[in-house]
């Protein structure tokens, strides 16, 4: 399988990824280590609360996202990591039971002048349920490796 | 404990807490589940790798500072959730070994135009390593009950 370069990603392309189904176990096991607000780990009273019933974390549904990009593409890619997220929505909770999936569309691309072996990917990430309803939206930049032909040519100057 | 309601907030409130070891560990058993890039997974390749040594996912990093935000603030606060956050910025890498804490400063805070009974609060929070270097930067948004009559 060839590696994706930054110069295999281009403006407007749309990728579709499809995820798995969320359980409740996994939904408690991570907000008892990063969020443990009643409503994540609680069903109990999860079920009093007006989200009625226990829901994921938002960080663990940014990390749902995170899982599926890097299955999706990010594995096959000369990824070095990522600069930041300039927005990310919660539109819905993730409640267990779902099955997650997610559209990412690259939005814009740029290449930094004082790092000549990288580039910059723009994307919009939307996670979305199986019934199609949004749960996320996340506008984020990742880092990818240039092709090393086209970095060798650039050096020629040709 | 008293409630913490939007009333009690003001722009300009600032915390400052934490004070989280983070291990190999725990750095490798999350990206396995989340974020399984070499350079989180894996010791040697990332050795090899810009980055130098292994390094946590920043989804790991934020959720370090999403639990020391509930444990110092957020669970007795009249919270209503969030809808989001905007500008996170992964600053440096957070490496094993490191020892995080956060500071939060409120920059906005205003009623709910559509909703008398619930207020909004904006943050600009930063999580600092124990060499006080910023790791990562955010700025939060919450909801949060106004104070009943």
């Amino acid at each position: 399988m060839s590696i994706l370069y930054w110069e295999d990603f281009t403006v407007g392309q749309v990728m579709e990824f499809r995820g798995r189904e969320i359980t409740e176990e996994e939904i408690i096991e991570y907000a008892r280590d990063f969020d443990p607000q009643p409503f994540h780990i609680d069903p109990e009273a999860a079920s009093k609360h007006y989200f009625g019933g226990i829901i994921a974390s938002g960080w663990q549904t940014a990390a749902f996202c995170m899982k599926m990009m890097v299955d999706g593409y990010l594995a096959k890619s000369s990824s070095v990591g990522s600069p930041g997220v300039e927005q990310l929505r919660w539109k819905q909770p993730v409640r267990p039971g779902e099955t997650l999936s997610i559209k990412a569309e690259v939005i814009d691309r740029s290449l930094p002048k004082s790092k000549p072996e990288l580039g910059f990917v723009k994307f919009t990430h939307t996670v979305f349920n199986q019934d199609g309803d949004v749960k996320m939206t996340m506008l984020s930049s990742g880092m990818f490796l240039r092709r090393p032909s086209a970095l060798a040519s650039a050096e020629m100057g040709s | 404990m008293n409630r913490v309601y939007f009333e009690d907030i003001s722009v300009g409130d600032k915390i400052s807490a934490g004070s989280k070891l983070v291990t190999r560990e725990e750095i490798i058993d999350f990206a396995q589940k989340y974020d399984p890039q070499f350079f989180h997974i894996d010791c040697e390749a990332a050795e090899k790798s810009m980055y130098g040594g292994i390094i946590a996912s920043g989804w790991h990093t934020g959720g370090m500072l999403m639990r020391m935000m509930v444990d110092s603030m957020v669970n007795n606060r009249a919270g209503l959730g969030s809808p989001g956050f905007d500008d996170l910025r992964w600053i440096l890498p957070v490496r094993p070994g490191d020892v995080l804490r956060f500071e939060s400063t409120v920059i906005e805070a205003r009623k709910s135009a559509s909703r008398p009974n619930m207020g909004i609060v904006r943050a600009q929070v930063y999580l600092f390593n124990q060499n006080d270097e910023k790791v990562l930067s955010v700025k939060t948004i919450g909801m949060m009950l106004a104070r009943p009559e």
